[in-house]
């Protein structure tokens, strides 16, 4: 088994490297799960190949980008869908969220907390809601409960790592009660025995940051 | 060249599905009427080096309203292939590129394919602030600024993972659709935009950038569209 460690801050849940930290999770990988402290990060930002993080650190060989590596290991363990088109789809699903962790960064890095509070508000109406209501139609046409095929692929980890472990844990199931298949979906992922087991100890280890 | 695409394609049907197809699959890239600097680009790229025709279905912006709902997530570019469809950008050119030999000979070399692809994600989304921008004061202050603050750090580190793979392509010792990538960003948007100055110091990128920019399918395609859609300014 290769020597994997995944390089990010010490965000716990919101960040661009928990998508990664459960596909290898799922698939019972064991992996080194490095955090540092933003105050860090000037001293190990020139150490990365770009400037910035998640980095994986595979038996010595480096790869960025957050989607890279968790696709890189999505397809590794099994995770990436079962031909190269299903392969595409979970590749789409998991821009997508890519797309709507850029987009909630807005509000979250807003400072002024009734300024933070509407650009949610709007996030939540203007960006979340139309989304919710286009990934239920999929879920409709595909018909198995997965967003791909027939089976868990990381685009369905994707999706509960934002939906539910994000946007449900801050505002609640509202925004989803018009998205049964949705709820379903990351209900199914939230119960699976490899993510509660990761999210227990996660949660136990690494307390929620408070905004 | 034609021959060569098809039996390639046949080669890798054979190797990757338990049922192959004899037939070409028809690819129909849906996107706005944006000369270069779309999201479709890439995929275009892909498509004309790897000599495989697609129809390239250009809009205008006032038909976007009737044809945003027809699309799985209310965005394009989207591919048709045989009637199913393909969202995100991305997704499509990654893709077209594993099909057709451009992502790289191996699974590692595939995640550097991916992660240069990402990258260049990021300057585009990065680039669009400007871009957007509609007071001509603000938007030259505001290029300016990415320039400088985004563009200048990239560009030294790429050089040096460049210098790093020492092949004179981005991954592995074959052109991949990271080369490609890197080419449509750079040249055919930067390049155009700003002039040259800015890779100055990156002689590997440069050199990188015009080798794709020379490749006969890169230029025939080009030349086509360039005199089929004039550039937008």
């Amino acid at each position: 088994m290769p020597v994997y460690k995944l390089h990010y801050f010490n965000n716990p849940r919101q960040g661009r490297a928990e998508l990664s930290r459960l596909i290898l999770s799922q698939a019972g990988v064991e992996f080194q799960d490095i955090r540092f402290a933003h105050c860090e990060w000037p001293a190990i930002k020139p150490t990365t190949p770009f400037g910035h993080v998640p980095i994986l650190e595979v038996d010595g060989r480096v790869l960025a980008q957050s989607n890279t590596i968790a696709r890189y290991l999505a397809k590794k363990h099994g995770l990436a869908g079962q031909d190269e088109w299903e392969e595409a789809l979970a590749d789409m699903y998991a821009d997508n969220i890519h797309d709507l962790l850029n987009a909630v960064a807005v509000p979250f890095v807003e400072k002024d907390p009734v300024k933070k509070k509407e650009l949610y508000q709007n996030f939540m109406r203007i960006t979340i809601a139309p989304h919710v209501a286009a990934v239920e139609k999929q879920l409709k046409k595909n018909n198995t409960g997965y967003l791909v095929g027939n089976q868990l692929t990381w685009a369905d980890l994707a999706y509960y790592a934002y939906f539910s472990d994000f946007l449900e844990v801050k505002f609640g199931s509202a925004f989803l009660k018009a998205a049964p298949r949705l709820k379903a979906l990351i209900d199914r992922v939230k119960a699976l025995p490899n993510v509660q087991k990761w999210t227990a100890y996660r949660d136990a280890t690494y307390p929620e940051d408070k905004e | 060249m034609l021959i060569e695409t098809f039996y390639r394609q046949i080669g890798s049907e054979i190797v990757t599905n338990k049922s192959f197809k004899f037939s070409m699959p028809v690819y129909k890239l849906h996107y706005f009427n944006n000369p270069r600097r779309g999201r479709a680009e890439l995929s275009r790229l892909i498509f004309s080096q790897a000599g495989v025709q697609f129809e390239d279905v250009r809009f205008s912006h006032s038909e976007w309203p009737n044809i945003k709902p027809t699309t799985p997530f209310s965005q394009v570019p989207i591919l048709e292939v045989d009637g199913q469809v393909l969202a995100q950008s991305n997704a499509i050119a990654r893709y077209l590129a594993r099909k057709y030999g451009l992502a790289g000979k191996d699974e590692w070399e595939q995640a550097q394919t991916d992660m240069y692809i990402e990258n260049i994600h990021d300057l585009l989304n990065a680039a669009a602030v400007p871009f957007m921008e509609k007071d001509p004061a603000k938007q030259k202050e505001l290029y300016q600024k990415f320039m400088t603050d985004t563009i200048a750090s990239h560009v030294v580190a790429v050089e040096k993972q460049l210098k790093k793979n020492n092949t004179g392509y981005l991954v592995g010792k074959q052109l991949t659709a990271a080369d490609l990538a890197y080419y449509a960003f750079f040249s055919d948007f930067i390049e155009v935009k700003f002039g040259g100055a800015f890779l100055k110091d990156a002689p590997l990128l440069k050199s990188l950038i015009d080798r794709v920019k020379a490749l006969p399918n890169i230029k025939k395609w080009t030349e086509f569209r360039d005199s089929k859609y004039p550039e937008e300014n």
